[in-house]
Order: C-alpha cells, then structure tokens, then sequence
C-alpha cells in the first residue's frame, strides 16, 4: 500500500512528490508520456523560474531541477503509464494502470493529481468553415518543431496573443517559415509585454489585434482562412471579413484544465476555473484525492504552479496522519463583481495562520482596490497597482479572518 | 390528370419559362430561374406528383455556368489505358450501398469489382450521419423507402454478429408536446388541443407504424415518457415509443462489409475513378477509369451524390441529385447516461425539407444532435459555420432543457443525396440494359442498406445474372480488438506477447500503439483512416495529444517521412517543410 500515488509527472507533480516524499511517505509518480516535465519539456525559450529561483531558464531546465530532485529521493517514478481506473474503497483507493509492461493494481491511501490541462481546440472556440489537414494546436507544434525538425507549414497563421503564441511565432519565424501572420481579439497582445516586444516586434512580424478566425477554407488541405474583426466582447462585426492566403493555422487560444478524470471520481468542478473544487491545502471535494497546478486553474507562471505543490505536501500530511480540525462547514470563498476565478474556493481547516490566494481580475485597472467581503462588509483590503485579466493575482489572507463566517467574497472596488 | 398536364399546370404557375418532355414517366425540364433556390423548389414540386419517376432537372440558373461539359473533358483526358482485369460485376461507389451490395454479391460465384474514387471506403454521405437504424414510420406506404427500410432494420440484429459490429436496439421516442401542433392550436380551442395531443394523436402515430408493417409501438402518456427517458421537457405530453430503432457506427458497419467482401475475393480499387463508359449496343462493354480499365458484365451505380452524374456518363439521365447538407453536433462521452433513446420532437406540419433530425445516442457514448437540412449547391458543401451549430443548440434544447449544449466536442456535416422524387432510384437503367442503378440513397439510407443489397441483387438476377451460391462463403468477420475493451487478464495476456498493447497513444479513447499498427495491417494509411478503425483521436481533445504520437507509428510503419504523413487525401499532407539547416 502507498501512501499517495501522484498522477502527472509535470513540474507541480514532481515538485508534489518530492515535497511529500520528504515527510517519509512512500509514494509513486505515474507519467504517461516517456518522459518526465510535462508541458515544459517543448517550451525550450526563456523566462521560466523567474519567481522560484530568480533566475531565467529554459523550459526543460526548469524542468530538470525537479526531476533531478525526485531522481535524487527514493520515489519510484513510472512512464508511460495509463491510468485505466481509480476506484475508491473503504480507505483506500484502487488504481488500475496500464504501461508497456503490463497491467498493475497500486494501492495507496490518498491521490494527488497533477495532470495539468490541454490546449483548446478549433471547435471549442467554434471556428467555422471545413476541416481540412493543417490545423494544429500551438503545442502540437512546439513538438513538431523541437522533436522532430519539422515545420506545419510555409506561411502559417496564429490566433492567440497570449504568450504561448507570441512564443510559437517567434520559433516559426526563426526556424524558416516563409512568412507568418498573428490575429488576436483583444487590443494588444495578452502575453507580457516582453515577450510581444522579444517574439512579434522586435523581428516585425505581421499581426493584426481585434481580430480573429471566422472560418477556415479548403478542403483537403488548408488554404486560407477569413478574418474577422472583433468588439471588445469579442462579437464579430459583420462586413469586416476578409480572406487570408494561408497553408496552416495555428491555435493559441487559451487552455483548459484536464479535469474529466477527477470528476469521474465524484470531485465538484468549478464552472469558471473548469477545475476542481480545491481547499486551502488543495484537497477536492471528494476525501483523500487532492489536485494542483494547472488542473487547478491555469496558472501563467509555472512558479504559481509549484507552489500550490508545497501546499498540498501539508495537506496530504495532515490527511494521512487523520488531524481532524477541519470546520463542520468549510467556508466559501467565492468570486465578486470584476473578479472571474478564486482559488481555493473552500476554506477547510482552523489552524494555519495564512492563505494563499490566487484569483483572476475580470477588468483592466490601475491602483486597484481588492476587498474581501463577508455579509456585504468589508473585512480586508489589498491594493494592487495595475489588474489585468491575464495576469493571475496573489494575496495572502490571514486565517483568523475566516473565523464565525460562511462566505467571503473577493471583489475589486 | 396525366403526368404531361399536371407538369404543365405547375410549370405555367410558375413565373419562369420552364419547358418539358416526359418519357417514361421521366421529366426533363429545361429554362432558366434567377435562383438556386427556385432551381429546387421547381424540382421538388414536380418531383411530387404521383407517378413520376424521375426528374431531370436541367434548369440553369443565372449564377451556374455550364460547369458540366467543362468537366467531361477534363475528365476523359485523365482516364488510363492499362487493363485492370475482367469482371462479371463492377460497383461504382465504396460508400454503405456499394460495400454492402458488394459482400452481398460475394456470396455467389461472380467475379465482382468495386471502384471508390477516394483513399477508404465510406467517404462520402456514408461518413457524416446520426448512425440511426430508423424504425421505418416516417416514409409513406407506397415507397421504395417504407419496405426496404422496414425490412434493413429488421436484418441489422444478425447481420452485425455476423459482422462483429456493435448495433443497439435503443428504440425511439418520438415525443408529443404543445409544440407539436402550434400551427393548427386555434383549431382545438381550450382543453381540446391537450386532450387531441394526448389521447388522440398517439394513435394516429402508432397506427401509421403498424400500417407500415412495425410491431411493438406503445404509447406512453405524463410519467411514463419520463421513466423511459428523464431529461425531457417537463412539459411533454406524451410519446410514441418505437422499440425497433437502432444504432450503429455507420463506417464501422461500412469497413466491415469492405473488410468480409474483400476476404470473399471482391477486388477493391480505392484511389480509382470512374470517369467514362465504352458501350457496344447499348450495352456497358468497358468502365475507364484514371487507374485503368475495367472490363464488365453488368454495372452497378451506386455512386450516392454523383450517382447522377454516372447516369449521365452512361448516357441515360433519368434524375438530377440535388444535394442536400446537414450539420451534426456531436458531444462528450461523458454525458453518455443524458439521452438512452433516439428522440425527436413531432413536428405537424413538418417542415417541408427539415423533417427528421433528433438527440441520438451513439454506439461509443457520444451524443449527437442534428441534422439541420440545407439545400446547398456545391455536392461537397461540408462546412459549418458558428450560425448553423448555434441553430441546432437552439432547436433541439427545447426537448432536453438540462443537457449542458456547450459541451460538445466536434462538428461536422454530411450532405445528403436527394433526388427530386425523394425517394430511393433502385431500378435498371432506362437506355442501359446492363446497368442498375442504386441511387439517390438518401436518409433512411444506412438503416435500409442491408435490404437495398438484397434487394439489387434480386434485380441483377432479373437482368440475367447467373446467381450460384459460392459455397466457400464465410461471412464471418472479427473486428479489431481494443484495448479500452479488454479484461485485464486479457489486457496482461497480450501486453506479455507484445508491449505496444500497453502503450496508450490516445489517452482520451485509450487506444494502443498495436491497434494503430493493425489498423495499418487493414489498409489504413492515413491519420483519419485509423481514425475511423481505431477512435484515436475522437475523444475530448480532438487530436491535440495524439495526432504527432500516431504520426510517428505511421511514418514508421509505412516508412515514410514525417512530413509526408497524410491527413486522409494525398493532397492533405499534415505538414510541409524542414527545420531551417536540417537536412531534407
Ligand atoms: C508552450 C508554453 C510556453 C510557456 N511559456 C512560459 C514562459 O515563458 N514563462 C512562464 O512563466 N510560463 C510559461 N508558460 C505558462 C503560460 O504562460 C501560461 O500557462 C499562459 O499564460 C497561458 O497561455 P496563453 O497565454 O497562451 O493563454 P491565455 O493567456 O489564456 O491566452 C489565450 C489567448 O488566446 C486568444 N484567444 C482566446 N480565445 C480566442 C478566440 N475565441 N478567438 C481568438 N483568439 C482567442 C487570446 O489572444 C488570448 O490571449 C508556457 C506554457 C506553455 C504551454
Ligand atoms: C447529415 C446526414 C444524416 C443522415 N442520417 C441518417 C441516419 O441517421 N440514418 C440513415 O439511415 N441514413 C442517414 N443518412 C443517409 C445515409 O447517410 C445515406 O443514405 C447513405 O450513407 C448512402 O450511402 P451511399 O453508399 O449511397 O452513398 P455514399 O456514402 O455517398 O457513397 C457513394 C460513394 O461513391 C463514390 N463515387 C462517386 N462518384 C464516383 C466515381 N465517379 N468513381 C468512383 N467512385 C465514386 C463516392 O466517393 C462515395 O464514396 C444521413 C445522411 C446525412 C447527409
């Protein structure tokens, strides 16, 4: 019997799995991909580490700090392992995984997962037109790209100014495409500001903001795409299309946590951050199964993700050795006027003396006041210089303020 | 009224100056209308009376050029010389039809060819459908549709242990709620048009079924409806419950039939189009094609949307396809235990072109929403656009308020083959003696094809094809075998002979490295083709994960680069260059 089985062998799994592994639990990391890192093992640009170690490293680099900590510790580490199914017994759960090897059962006392999230698809953002060969998500290409020395095409189109495309289009523009052309819906690039200046400006390369891909033309293959202008609902504006000439698109628009799997458990999801319902040591609501980094919530800064990692090493602790302070009802911290997301969302445990929260502005604004509201009265304030909604914010909120209340709320005044 | 007259009255109501000739109860129409629109609805009036058989519609429209000669020309100039073999029988067209006909005529000692003009069979209106084996309520009695689709329901159930191909008798509900009459509602003042809705019109379902020869149908009334299906409206009245409908993957069923004909010594020739005919007294001598030659005893034309276009090339037109699109929305497996029956909401009067369509469950799990119906000009119009998905979230939302619509994952379209007699042409050609046409399948089509087999080859016999039973016949097939279904001492079993049974490429499906590989073994050479075989690459993420990992088992397999590795046409090569300093 394990201890914890950690499903994910990205940087929040590895970083879970160490942390855990240092207070003498026996556990085991499943990976189903033949390698460890998760996402970052493509991404072999700067600018990661930048929070955690203060330092700017590559993708892979990032990653190896953590693998080579996990190598360094006692925990078994096993690839390209499928996790057929998870079934909860009495007080313990039962894994049924599938790899090259074989069939195993594992059993083990409690689960965190870290399976992170996937990219968002044409028909999640329902692009029109056919669905020819040559439509790729920006993962995919970083793949194509860095493992196998191929390119998706000659003149490729990005949607997605975040920083993921931003950081596509600078690879492809390097690599040899022919030429490149970016759209994005909002008025400037959603990515930092840096990374627009290092990957789009700085090598001029075409784009076009308040715009997007309306539909995808040919049949077999792609051959263009039309254009679209977009308000700032992101609404088309009919008689603003406009044909592109392209070989291939590409699809930066945004990921979703991977959560069927942890609801399939029975774990309630969070219809804004579309990942499970988390307490401040990151345990769902289903007992035993715990969740972190971007299955969460997508985190912009894998540092971000790390940490919810350490936090749930105290969680799982405190789970294993049955410290049972939790609240009759645990508190719900939810998301006000101009705030989209809140994690966690439930407030479980007495003791600790605070919580890290992190929550997503639904606004653009400069000297912001955030507040934290309970009955329609404000407990706490925070100011924060500028808010945007892809900047994921953090506060930290002192444990004692949740004490005698059932909700509090996280508004931006 | 004879047929000549009641043309005439249509044609001299309407304001354009169509002219007309009728042969053999055929019309043929020729003028000019300034729409498409008016192209159709022209068609489809004459289509409609009693007794026509066909129509020509050679109408021109303003914005048609004569595409048609243009592309005769083109077409002979890419026909090859060589000899491909000799054969008692040739199909045209490797969709449902053909490849059902084609394990059909296996049974008996013909040499029998079958020429597909795309890379896989079940390419066509074959790909894009609801996989509903209707009951057979909705065609009218005296329909080519009525009998063979009564008759193919009833022939699904062993056909496809035969085959090993999953088919579920569901049953449908077809549901009755204040909506279903809101037309004719100031007819049934007060409590009556409840009282007709609940009492009366269920009977009038139910009595047509029987009439059209189906067992079985109960009518459920309040509660009842919701202990057979819980998501339904609140306000449902009642519904006819039909137990014989089915479902059924359509290319699943489709590469089966492929794959027992084939084993029955049926030649394939995928990649081939046929593009002209040699006759010799008014008899199909030679089938040309842009592989090779085909020489022929007797012809089938089997060819679904251009099935009049080989009419045509055969020189005796008798009907013109008018193309008819409809848009499916497909959803999560996840919400798999939402929908247990076929549902569709009676509609009177039903809209004249968009009758049909429903929630269907799918042999995987998938729920699927659809079909809208869209005449569109173009045979190849599959796109779908925001407007069209919405349409259908809107439209079919009134029967299951709860179902979370966002929550789909793909969408696709299919168009359908109309003719404007909207029946099934199953018939020898008029000027061709040696040639049957199979043609205009449209829906209930899959649900059909079974008995159409059937019932072609009994035509064949008419026309003087020597039928004896081949008696090495085995129409036995085994479907691939998938890991998602397997024991786990199975699952042990084969991972111990081979690891790439434990190597899941598709997380979402949970598909292996080894059912990629075999589907290779069965002739799949592109991404889609396994696709079709395996589901990699059906689930949730659409491809995201998995499209590079089964690149590289068929770049391997196939020893081919990378980047030649096609999405399913030789023109849909996923992707195109090399790294900047890496070699070619
Ligand atoms: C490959 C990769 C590289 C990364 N690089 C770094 C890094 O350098 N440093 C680091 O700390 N972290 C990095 N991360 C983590 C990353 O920054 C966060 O996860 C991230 O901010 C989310 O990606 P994004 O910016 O593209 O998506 P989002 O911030 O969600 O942006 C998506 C963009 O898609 C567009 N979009 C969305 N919907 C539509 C629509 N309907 N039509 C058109 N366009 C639409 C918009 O432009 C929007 O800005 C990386 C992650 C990956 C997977
Ligand atoms: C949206 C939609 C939903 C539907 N839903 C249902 C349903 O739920 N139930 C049901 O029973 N039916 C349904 N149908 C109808 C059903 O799909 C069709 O009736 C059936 O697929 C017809 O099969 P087919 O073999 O005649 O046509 P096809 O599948 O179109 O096959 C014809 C084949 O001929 C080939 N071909 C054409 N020209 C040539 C040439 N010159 N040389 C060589 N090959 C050629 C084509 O490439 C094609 O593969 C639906 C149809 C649509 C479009």
């Amino acid at each position: 019997m394990k201890d914890v089985v950690v499903i994910g062998g990205g940087p929040s799994g590895l970083a879970a799995a160490s942390s855990i592994a240092e207070k003498g639990y026996k556990v085991v990391i499943l990976e189903r991909d033949d390698e460890l890192g998760g996402l970052l093992q493509q991404c072999i640009h700067d600018g990661f580490g930048t929070i955690l170690f203060d330092e700017s490293l590559s993708g892979p680099e990032f990653a190896d700090r953590f693998i080579e900590k996990v190598m360094r510790s006692d925990v078994p580490i096993e690839l390209e392992t499928y996790v057929k199914s998870v079934d909860k017994k009495d007080d313990h759960f039962e894994l049924l995984t599938v790899t090259p090897e074989g069939v195993h059962k594992i059993k083990s006392r409690s689960i965190v997962y870290a399976i992170g999230c996937r990219e968002k698809n044409r028909f999640e953002i329902k692009i029109g037109g056919t669905r020819p060969a040559g439509v790729y998500t920006a993962g995919t290409v970083q793949r194509l790209v860095n493992l196998y020395g191929v390119l998706p095409g000659k003149n490729p189109v990005i949607v997605g100014g975040g920083d993921v495309g931003l950081i596509v289009a600078r690879h492809l523009y390097l690599e040899g495409v022919d030429s490149l052309f970016m759209v994005y819906p909002e008025d400037f690039f959603s990515g930092l500001p840096r990374n627009a200046q290092q990957c789009i400006l700085d090598f001029d390369i075409p784009y076009r903001n308040r715009t997007t891909v309306k539909r995808i033309l040919g049949d077999k293959k792609v051959e263009g795409v039309e254009l679209v202008e977009v308000d700032e609902e992101w609404e088309m504006i009919p008689g603003t299309e406009e044909i592109y000439e392209c070989d291939s698109l590409i699809l930066s628009v945004g990921l979703i946590p991977y959560s069927e799997k942890i609801e399939d458990l029975g774990a309630e999801i969070d219809e804004e951050t579309k990942g499970p319902v988390v307490n401040e040591y990151y345990g769902t609501t289903v007992d035993g199964v715990f969740s972190v980094g971007n299955l969460v919530q997508i985190f912009d800064y894998v540092d971000d993700a790390v940490k919810t990692a350490y936090i749930v090493a105290e969680g799982v602790d405190k789970f294993l050795k049955g410290i049972d302070v939790k609240r009759k009802k645990p508190i719900k911290l939810v998301p006000g006027d101009k705030i989209d997301t809140v994690t966690p969302q439930r407030i479980f445990y007495e003791e600790g003396e605070e919580v890290t929260v992190f929550f997503r502005p639904g606004v653009e604004k400069e000297n912001a006041v955030v507040c934290l509201v309970n009955l329609g009265n404000v407990i706490k304030t925070y100011r924060k210089r500028y808010l945007r909604p892809s900047t994921l914010e953090e506060i930290k909120v002192p444990k004692d303020l949740f004490n005698g209340k059932k909700e509090v709320t996280i508004r931006v005044r | 009224m004879r047929i000549p007259q009641k043309v005439k009255k249509i044609t001299d109501e309407s304001k354009y100056n169509i002219s007309f000739v009728v042969e053999e109860d055929i019309v043929f129409l020729k003028g000019k209308v300034e729409t498409y629109e008016d192209w159709v609805d022209i068609g489809l009036k004459i289509g409609g009376i009693k007794g026509v058989n066909g129509v020509v519609n050679d109408i021109v429209w303003d914005e048609r050029k004569d595409k048609a000669s243009e592309d005769r020309k083109k077409r002979s100039k890419r026909s090859k010389k060589e000899n491909l073999g000799e054969y008692d029988i040739v199909i045209i067209g490797g969709g449902i039809i053909g490849c059902s006909i084609a394990r059909e005529l296996s049974k008996y000692e013909l040499d029998v060819a079958l020429a597909e003009k795309e890379p896989d069979v079940s390419l066509g209106q074959t790909r894009a459908n609801n996989g509903m084996v209707h009951p057979g309520i909705a065609p009218s009695k005296d329909t080519l549709k009525r009998r063979l689709n009564v008759r193919g329901n009833a022939m699904y159930g062993e056909l496809s242990q035969e085959l090993d191909v999953p088919f579920k008798r569901v049953g449908s509900l077809i549901l009755i709620t204040p909506r279903t009459m809101e037309k004719y509602r100031k007819y049934l003042p007060g409590p009556l048009y409840r009282f007709f809705l609940k009492h009366v019109l269920p009977w009038f379902v139910k009595r047509r079924g029987e009439m059209n020869g189906l067992e079985g149908i109960e009518i459920l009334k309040g509660e009842e409806v919701f202990q057979e299906e819980s998501g339904i409206v609140d306000d449902v009245i009642s519904a006819v419950k039909i137990p014989s409908t089915g479902i059924v993957d359509p290319y699943e069923w489709t590469i089966a039939m492929y794959e027992n004909a084939k084993k029955n010594d049926v030649d394939f020739y995928l990649n081939t189009e046929v593009l002209a005919f040699d006759k010799e007294r008014g008899l199909i001598k030679r089938v040309f094609t842009d592989r090779g030659v085909l020489k022929c005893g007797h012809v089938i034309n089997a060819a679904g949307l251009y099935s009049d276009v080989i009419a045509e090339m055969a020189g005796t037109k008798e009907f013109t396809i008018h193309p008819r699109k409809g848009v499916e929305l497909l959803f999560n497996k996840r919400l798999e235990d939402r929908v247990h029956h076929c549902l569709a909401e009676l509609k009177i009067p039903s809209h004249p072109t968009s009758k049909g369509g429903g929630i269907n469950p799918t042999v995987h799990g998938n729920i699927i929403w659809g079909p809208t119906a869209e005449e569109v000009e173009s045979k190849s119009e599959t796109s779908v656009d925001k407007e069209e998905i919405h349409e259908i979230m809107q439209k079919y939302s009134t029967i299951l308020p709860q179902f979370p619509e966002s929550e789909f994952i793909r969408y696709f379209a299919g168009v359908r083959a109309a003719s404007f007699t909207e029946d099934f042409i199953i018939r020898p050609a008029k000027k061709v003696k040696n040639l049957l046409h199979v043609a205009a399948i449209q829906s209930p089509g899959l649900a059909s094809a079974p008995a159409i087999a059937e019932y072609s080859v009994e035509l064949l016999k008419d026309m003087g094809v020597d039928l004896r039973r081949d008696e090495s016949f085995d129409g036995e097939r085994k479907s691939m075998d998938r890991v998602s279904e397997m024991s786990e001492d199975e699952l042990k079993r084969r991972i111990e002979e081979d690891p790439s049974w434990g190597n899941i490429v598709c997380t979402c499906e949970m598909v292996s490295e080894a059912e990629i590989v075999e589907a290779i073994e069965r002739d799949a050479e592109s991404f889609d083709a396994i696709k079709r075989r395996t589901r990699a690459g059906m689930g949730e993420c659409q491809e995201s994960y998995c499209l590079l990992r089964i690149a590289e088992v068929i770049s391997r397999e196939l020893d081919m680069p990378l980047n030649q590795v096609k999405k399913e046409w030789k023109e849909s090569q996923f992707f195109d260059g090399i790294v900047r300093g890496e070699e070619p």
